[in-house]
């Protein structure tokens, strides 16, 4: 991906993931009140869920790129930069994977 | 080019503060901060599919003095985050770079996460 196509998905990625944080934030303080039963009720609902799915794979896609920026500011050797990138690589494609195969087949 | 070991961009230890400055770091800052929230809503999700008792004690974790400080920092670094991210969507796009207004418009972002925050947590306890 060039550098212009990156900052621009960069900050579309942005403006979709603006509203759902605020949505799942209003969310999770609400659930935090609430039992068991309501909040398996609340990510079975297949609106909430599909939601949460988004919000992590855009999520992290951000994620990525934003953690790839950071290291070019500030890790000199070029060796531990690309490490890094792969392990946010990793992180970013594992982490919204199992929580979509949680969401889809455990809750 | 020859790799040297020359201190990069951000000279965090060299310039002096100023609210543009504090506001660039606190936006990186509270970016990785919400990285930590997306590891937590996936823990949550987690705990719920291990059933029941492992969720009361979550519930119980996460009602807690410390459980409660997590989610109110949380939620203040995502309207951070949030608020100081429209506020650079507007430089992207031009506008707002006179220091006047980048200093206002900076001690908006600041001011109106600590209000966002507040009504958040009000509202999402049903307190209001």
């Amino acid at each position: 991906m060039n550098e212009t196509k990156k900052w621009i998905l960069h900050r579309i990625s942005a403006i979709v993931l603006a509203p759902l944080f605020f949505w799942v934030y209003f969310s999770l303080i609400s659930l935090s009140t609430k039992n068991y039963q309501e909040a398996i009720y609340f990510f079975k609902t297949p609106l909430y869920s599909i939601l949460t799915i988004i919000l992590f794979f855009i999520g992290f896609f951000h994620v990525k790129i934003s953690l790839s920026e950071i290291f070019e500011d500030y890790i000199h050797n070029k060796k531990i930069k690309n490490v890094a990138n792969i392990l946010a690589l990793i992180l970013s494609i594992i982490i919204p994977t199992l929580t979509l195969i949680l969401l889809i087949y455990k809750i | 080019m020859k790799d040297n070991q020359n201190p990069l961009s951000p000279h965090l230890q060299i310039y002096r503060w100023h609210i543009s400055s504090l506001l660039s770091i606190t936006h990186r800052i509270s970016g990785i901060i919400n990285l930590f929230s997306f590891i937590l809503i996936f823990f949550w999700v987690l705990i719920l599919s291990l059933g029941e008792n492992n969720y009361e004690l979550f519930l119980l974790f996460i009602n807690s003095f410390v459980g409660k400080f997590i989610l109110v920092g949380f939620t203040w670094s995502m309207s951070f985050h949030i608020l100081s991210g429209i506020r650079h969507l507007v430089w992207d796009m031009g506008y707002g770079f006179e220091i006047k207004t980048a200093n206002i418009s900076g001690i908006i972002v600041i001011i109106s996460s600590l209000i966002s925050t507040t009504i958040f947590w009000l509202f999402g306890r049903g307190l209001i």
